[in-house]
């Protein structure tokens, strides 16, 4: 079978899946394919209800990697369910386009899970092919985010802040002014303050002592 | 800005700690009275009038009648959870907590507990043991017409881990309740004996529950082995079938209150894959 009639295949199989297992195991042989054609199904799939195969899902959507960024900005915005699979997703992938669904997602959403996975992603962005300036303008408004995520009420969101401050300073140059608050970010993690728990504490201080190594 | 389990028990418009302190302090209207001792607790609230507020509406609990309106027991279950969350600050409370814990209701009595536990109230000891003593045939048993327990066998048990007073009178008093029939008595029978003994076949007990067939099941038994933080069942707990915020529950467990192998850096470097 040739790969058009095979991918078309599979997403015929999908749509036919008739119980939640057969459509967990038809979005796993979907995803496999590795095709960019089968995206639009698989965001679909984000919005099935049925979180088993949603995993699946965002799984063959992140390793289609930026192929799949469209058809997941495509997205019914008031799907909620679909929305926050879709925001794993492209914190996965880690393509610019995404930026303002994650922006939005660290500092509005009403999911603890949907925001640590905005968290993370806006520190893994791929940047290096934009022109400078923009890549700046990019880490800027990332880092402002971050900065107010720091105080989030949910322990699991400050984790993932730390992460993401951590990929973020990374690619920020040393001695930059930028590079400097994304560091003062993660000490004011590090502190023992009220409500911090002991491992966002630590994340927070394994992140420092791995820039100072840089 | 919160998950389904930390939202409050009713809908409301955020509030000020004066305003949760009036609304514990008035008495007309229980719902509210409800509202402010959660946010109290819910918001670690330091104001020197809150533990005092908390202790006035656990003595105004009522004895129970499935007649009438239980609002005041409502708001005193309420009341016992906010003191555990203000724990150590409510050492205060604890002769109230002793008193709750030998309420008639028994949704009290859990409540009260569990902020035992939290208090880590070496004091509670002898009652909790007291109120598990009859073991799983008689306090572990189904009430007549409801699927509750004569005892909340789960809340007594996992206090006596918390407080983490290891003596064979108490070791004794939870051994038993590893043969109950509920695999979630099972598991917290198995973490109290974890916790207080550190020995290595209470963990397996509850690695062996991660593979159980109930969600709820494996629920309880990551939330355990967090509990007691025993780092051996890193690799089963990352290979629970679970959702990742579950699993990040019992892996911050592992990094706070356990030690050795796997290290700090191995566990935080899978935590990180799993956001």
């Amino acid at each position: 079978m040739s790969q058009v009639s095979l991918v078309a295949a599979r997403i015929a199989a999908l749509q036919q899946a008739g119980s939640a297992l057969a459509l967990l195991q038809a979005t796993q042989e979907l995803a496999s394919c590795a095709d960019a054609s089968a995206a639009p199904v698989l965001v679909e799939v984000l919005g099935f209800n049925n979180p088993g195969a949603a995993v699946a899902a965002v799984k063959g959507l992140i390793s289609l990697g930026p192929a799949a960024v469209e058809a997941l900005l495509q997205l019914d915005p008031v799907n909620y369910g679909a929305r926050a699979w879709a925001v794993r997703a492209l914190a996965g992938i880690g393509d610019v386009r995404g930026l303002e669904l994650l922006l939005d997602a660290l500092g509005s959403d009403v999911a603890a899970s949907v925001r640590r996975a905005a968290a993370k992603g806006l520190g893994q962005l791929q940047l290096d092919e934009l022109p400078p300036d923009q890549k700046q303008d990019v880490q800027g408004q990332c880092l402002g985010a971050l900065l107010a995520a720091t105080s989030d009420g949910e322990w699991v969101v400050r984790y993932a802040v730390a992460v993401g401050l951590e990929l973020l300073a990374a690619g920020l140059p040393a001695g930059s002014p930028e590079r400097q608050q994304a560091q003062q970010g993660l000490l004011t993690l590090q502190e023992a303050a009220d409500g911090t728990p002991p491992v966002v504490q630590r994340r927070a201080k394994l992140a420092l002592s791995r820039l100072e190594l840089q | 800005m919160a998950d389904a389990d930390a939202s409050p028990p009713q809908a409301g418009e955020p509030i000020s700690e004066q305003e949760a302190l009036r609304r514990l302090r008035q008495s007309e209207d229980s719902s509210q009275q409800y509202y402010g001792a959660w946010w109290l607790g819910r918001m670690r609230s330091q104001h020197p009038e809150a533990v005092p507020l908390l202790q006035q509406a656990l003595r105004r609990r009522r004895a129970r009648d499935s007649g009438e309106g239980v609002e005041e027991n409502a708001v005193a279950r309420n009341a016992a959870r906010a003191l555990g969350k203000l724990a150590p600050a409510a050492q205060a409370a604890i002769p109230d907590l002793l008193d709750t814990l030998q309420d008639g209701d028994d949704g009290l009595r859990e409540a009260a507990a569990r902020a035992l536990g939290q208090l880590a109230a070496s004091e509670a000891i002898e009652a909790l043991c007291e109120r598990l003593a009859s073991g799983p045939a008689v306090a572990g048993a189904q009430q007549a017409n409801s699927p509750r327990l004569v005892e909340p066998c789960e809340a007594l048990l996992e206090a006596l881990g918390d407080i983490g007073v290891n003596e064979p009178r108490v070791l004794a008093v939870v051994k038993p309740f590893l043969g109950h029939e509920s695999p979630l008595i099972r598991s917290a029978a198995a973490r109290t004996l974890l916790q207080l003994s550190g020995e290595a076949r209470w963990g397996e007990l509850l690695v062996d529950l991660l593979d159980h067939p109930q969600l709820q099941v494996r629920h309880a038994a990551l939330m355990d082995l967090g509990a007691a933080g025993w780092r051996p069942g890193f690799q089963a707990i990352a290979a629970t079938l679970a959702e990742n915020s579950l699993k990040l529950i019992a892996l911050r467990g592992l990094v706070e209150q356990g030690s050795g192998d796997p290290g700090d850096e191995a566990l935080l470097a899978y935590m990180d894959t799993l956001l």
